[in-house]
Order: structure tokens, then C-alpha cells, then sequence
């Protein structure tokens, strides 16, 4: 009997949360597709007829191309960045044991705790005189530098599960070590590399704050900052509003249709080894 | 053998140096910059700018009025965000995993936030609770849903609440749900062939034996909570005033809104980095030692 409860009571909990879980991003894509004068006449009602105007003119006073594009470059910039960077470094320190390799990653594990605010205003700074500033490519640049501590610490974990033979291998015949582990050791890195990917994606592609003290011109912007410009700009225009918020996350959503096993192993591992 | 040790140095320098340069200029060297500017009175303009020891530190927690509210609002935050969104979360991770049909469905719903961009979502729940409820209320006759859901400080609180509960909630499921698998499975069939109940299963079974995801997920919303920024940027901006202001926005206010007191400011930012710290050296330290071996 009390399993029948437990049971009921444990369908009732999924459906209400799934109601809340589900509730803002239904009322968005139902709005979206409606005139101005329908939102605001009946918000709680189907449209009466597919309204895609919206979506035509959100694109295009959004600069989606552009500012898609520009998130692009900062996403890629930065993956590539920390990927190359933290596969060699995670890969090295894991196999040499010494007191330096020991120091140098425990220098990168604590600047894990370090919060963004912190180093922010200096990092701006630091940004500018570099001249990284302004560009999508300088902030990706900033990106990997700050994505490179966690990836090392996954990238250190991984190897350790990777036979020390394969090392000898790599470099025994000549080919020098960075070309057997281009050749023979990054291959093998694959799946943490896929976990990397996935978890800075996420990341990256849906970073606000520091893209707004990087990027200073509005051309430059991307898609996260152009719907916060485009939001401050018509903000009583609901329909347009929302079916811009709904083609800004498109990509995303398709990434995670495709990618959706990986991007679950990936955040459960990055979150329990190391 | 000696230059053997030293060969495997340089080969140990030549592979971390790309990553320490990029490490070293954006994290370390700003980090450090930081921590020298909040004893100066720097503005972040000029070229001059004078040394005033603690002086930062002491007005920050003595003086200062609106970064007091604005630590007071955070810590009130942190606590009910860390514990709603990891009951939640566990809840739903149990109420999933014990299911045979629906498991990728329901972790689909419940992970889908996660995907978007706080900013982005958060500005769909601004529609929600602007013009959306507003109706329910009317067309539904719920006079209980006919608050100031972003126009008072009191009530926003809870809105900030609701949000980041729905955006929290996902990653923290998976994490559970790996967690919950990792349990051998002849343990809970003892369990349960002694006659335990679901709560006996879950005080004497479950839990004990995930505190290490425990661990991990409350060190993740401790830390994500005190550096919350982005959700109560597009959800109330801070306000109506500074009703709704977090530690961070603070900090931005002090740095660039018209303050320019980047010494100020980077003071600030070392005070939340110590009470990071302090706070979740102390969690992790506590809950380590709880921790089991299945």
C-alpha cells in the first residue's frame, strides 16, 4: 500500500516540477508568435495565427549573424586555446614527478577559488594593454587564459589512467615528443578533451560579464550582449523580445540534442575526477 | 644523472609554458595587481595614485553602508539558494532514478535551463513575471500571485529564488544521479528485503553514501551563489534602489558606474574572495571527513 502511495506521490512531484521547469520557456514560445497588440491582449492563449514576423525582424534588427558570428570566434578562439595549452601542460605534469611539476600544479589548482570580481578590474587593464580589448579574437585569447587551470587539473586526473609504455613509444622512434604526442598521446586524450570542449562551450557561448568589460563596441558584441542590448532597446516589445531570446538559444539547443550523452558524461566527470 | 633531471625539466617547462604564460598574464598577474591596488586609492585613470594601507578594508566593513546591505543580501541568498537547489536537485535525482521509463525524459526537462545563457533565460522570466502572472492572477481570479514580484525588495527575493532555482537545478541533478548509480546495487537489495522503507532507505543507504556528491554540489552553489551577478542583473538590476544589490554588483558599481574607485573596488573583490574561501575551506573540511568508502 504504501509503495502505491509513494509511487503516486512521486509522479505528482515530477509533473509539478516539470510544469514549473517547463512554464516560462512554453509562455516565450507561444508569445513569440503572437503581434504586439495579442501579447497584449490575451498572454495566456494560443496565437490565433503563426505570427514568424517576429523572427524575421528580430535577426535583423539583432544583428544575429553578426553577433552568432563574433560568438563564434570567442568560443572557438577560446577552446582551441585551452585545449592545446592544457593537454600538454596537464599531460607533463601528471608524468614528471617532481618538486617543480608538484608546485607548478598545485599553483593552478588554487587559482581555481580565485572569483572573477577579483581579478576583473586588473584583468581589463591587462586586457587593454595587451591589446586584447575590443576584439572577439583578444577575448577568446583571455578566455583560454582563464579556462586553463581547470582543464589541466582534468587533463592531469585523465593521464594518470593512460600506461606510462605509450610514453616510451611516443618518443622512442625518433619522432621527438611533441610529435608522438600530437601523434601518439593527444588521440588518446579524447574523451576528457570532448568533456573539455562540452563544459567551456557552455561556458563560453553564454558568458556575460566578461564579454561586456572586453568588448566595447557594439559591432563587436555577442549574441548574449546583443539580446541584453536589443532587450534594453524594446523592452515593451515583448513578441519581438521573446522570439529573439528563443533564435539566440537555437544553437545551443541543437548542440545539446546532438551532443546530449556526451555533455551529461562530461559534467559529471568534470565534477567527480580529477 | 644530473643532467638527465635537468633534460626533464625543460622538457617539463617547454610543455606547461604555453598554458603558464596564459595562466600567468590573466589570472596570476591581475590577481596580484589587485590585491596591491586595494591598498591604494587608485581611480583607475590617473597615473599617480597614493598607498592607504587597510584604510580600503576598514571603510568597506565599518563605513560602508550599501556593501554591508549588499553582504547581507548575498549571505541571505547563498543560504536558501544552497539548500533549496541541492534538496531539489536530490529530490529529483532519487524520484528519476528510482523510475524505469521517462529517465531521459524528465533529466532532459530538468537539465534544458542549464543549456541557456542566464541572461537569456532569465529575461524569459522577467516576461513571466510581468506580464504572464499579472493575467493568471486576473484571468484566475489567484489574488495570492498579485505581488511586486520585481518591484519590491521583499518580495524579489523570493523571485531570485524561484530563478536561479530553475536554472541551478540541472547540473547538480546529474551530479546526484551519477552519485545514486555509483551505489552498489546488493546494498539496497539488503535494504530492502530487511523491510526498509523509502525514508529508511534514504537516511541509512543513500545518503551516506553520496556525501562525496554532497561535497562537490554544495561547494558548486556555494560558490556559484556568492558570485551570482548575471540573473539578478537582468531579473531586478539591483533594485528598486539598491533593494536587491549582491556583493558583485557592488563591486561593478565601486569600479566602473561612475565611482571609478578601482582601489576601492579591488578591496571589495578581495574581501569576497576571502569569504569564499574561508567558507568553503571550512564545507569541504567539514563534509570530507562524513565521507565513505562503499
Amino acid at each position: 500500500m504504501s509503495k502505491r502511495i509513494y509511487s503516486v506521490l512521486s509522479w505528482a512531484v515530477l509533473l509539478l516540477l516539470a510544469v514549473y521547469f517547463l512554464f516560462p520557456i512554453y509562455m516565450a514560445i507561444v508569445n513569440s508568435f503572437k503581434t504586439q497588440s495579442e501579447v497584449y491582449r490575451s498572454v495566456l492563449g494560443l496565437p490565433t495565427s503563426l505570427h514568424f514576423d517576429n523572427y524575421v525582424e528580430a535577426f535583423k534588427k539583432a544583428n544575429m549573424l553578426r553577433s552568432g558570428l563574433n560568438t563564434i570566434i570567442v568560443t572557438v578562439t577560446g577552446i582551441v586555446g585551452i585545449v592545446v595549452c592544457s593537454s600538454l601542460a596537464g599531460y607533463k605534469l601528471s608524468r614528471t614527478r617532481s618538486r617543480l611539476s608538484n608546485w607548478i600544479f598545485m599553483l593552478f589548482v588554487a587559482s581555481m577559488l580565485i572569483p572573477f570580481q577579483t581579478i576583473m578590474v586588473t584583468l581589463t587593464k591587462m586586457a587593454r594593454d595587451l591589446g586584447l580589448q575590443g576584439t572577439p579574437f583578444g577575448l577568446g585569447v583571455v578566455c583560454a587564459g582563464l579556462g586553463v587551470n581547470m582543464a589541466i587539473f582534468l587533463y592531469h586526473g585523465f593521464v594518470k589512467g593512460i600506461p606510462r609504455e605509450l610514453d616510451e613509444s611516443a618518443s622512442i622512434d625518433g619522432s621527438g615528443e611533441w610529435k608522438g604526442f600530437f601523434l601518439i598521446i593527444f588521440p588518446l586524450l579524447m574523451p576528457i578533451t570532448f568533456t573539455i570542449i562540452v563544459l567551456n562551450l557552455l561556458w563560453l557561448w553564454n558568458d556575460f560579464l566578461l564579454p561586456v568589460l572586453l568588448l566595447n563596441d557594439y559591432r563587436n558584441y555577442t549574441l548574449v550582449l546583443t539580446i541584453n542590448m536589443f532587450f534594453g532597446k524594446y523592452s515593451r516589445d515583448w513578441s519581438l523580445i521573446l522570439a529573439s531570446l528563443i533564435l539566440s538559444s537555437i544553437p545551443i539547443v541543437l548542440v545539446f540534442a546532438f551532443f546530449q550523452r556526451w555533455i551529461i558524461q562530461g559534467i559529471t566527470d568534470g565534477a567527480v575526477k580529477g | 644523472m644530473r643532467s638527465r633531471r635537468s633534460k626533464a625539466n625543460l622538457s617539463l617547462i617547454l610543455f606547461v609554458l604555453p598554458a603558464f604564460i596564459l595562466y600567468l598574464l590573466f589570472l596570476v598577474i591581475p590577481m596580484l595587481k589587485g590585491s596591491y591596488f586595494s591598498f591604494t586609492n587608485w581611480n583607475g585613470l590617473n597615473k599617480s595614485y597614493d598607498f592607504v594601507g587597510i584604510k580600503n578594508f576598514v571603510e568597506a566593513l565599518r563605513d560602508d553602508h550599501d556593501f554591508r546591505s549588499a553582504i547581507w543580501f548575498t549571505a541571505k541568498y547563498v543560504i536558501f539558494a544552497v539548500v533549496f537547489q541541492n534538496v531539489v536537485a536530490l529530490l529529483l535525482a532519487m524520484l528519476i532514478e528510482s523510475r524505469k521509463k521517462g529517465k531521459g525524459f524528465f533529466r532532459t526537462i530538468f537539465f534544458m535551463p542549464n543549456m541557456l545563457s542566464i541572461i537569456i533565460s532569465t529575461f524569459m522570466w522577467v516576461f513571466v513575471f510581468s506580464k504572464v502572472i499579472p493575467a493568471l492572477s486576473e484571468y484566475a481570479a489567484l489574488k495570492f500571485l498579485d505581488l511586486s514580484w520585481l518591484g519590491d525588495p521583499n518580495v524579489s527575493f523570493w523571485t531570485i529564488l524561484i530563478v536561479s532555482l530553475w536554472g541551478g537545478v540541472g547540473t547538480l541533478m546529474l551530479i546526484y544521479m551519477a552519485a545514486i548509480q555509483g551505489i552498489p546495487q546488493h546494498l539496497k537489495e539488503a535494504a530492502i528485503i530487511d523491510g526498509a522503507q523509502p525514508i529508511h532507505m534514504l537516511r541509512y543507504i543513500t545518503l551516506p553514501l553520496i556525501v562525496h556528491a554532497l561535497t562537490i554540489c554544495i561547494f558548486l552553489t556555494l560558490n556559484s551563489s556568492f558570485k551570482v551577478y548575471d540573473l539578478v542583473y537582468a531579473l531586478t538590476g539591483g533594485g528598486p534602489g539598491r533593494g536587491t544589490q549582491v556583493i558583485t554588483m557592488n563591486i561593478l558599481e565601486e569600479a566602473y558606474q561612475g565611482n571609478n574607485r578601482y582601489g576601492y573596488a579591488s578591496a571589495k573583490a578581495i574581501i569576497l574572495f576571502l569569504i569564499i574561501l574561508v567558507i568553503t575551506m571550512i564545507q569541504v573540511s567539514i563534509m570530507k571527513k562524513r565521507e565513505v568508502e562503499a
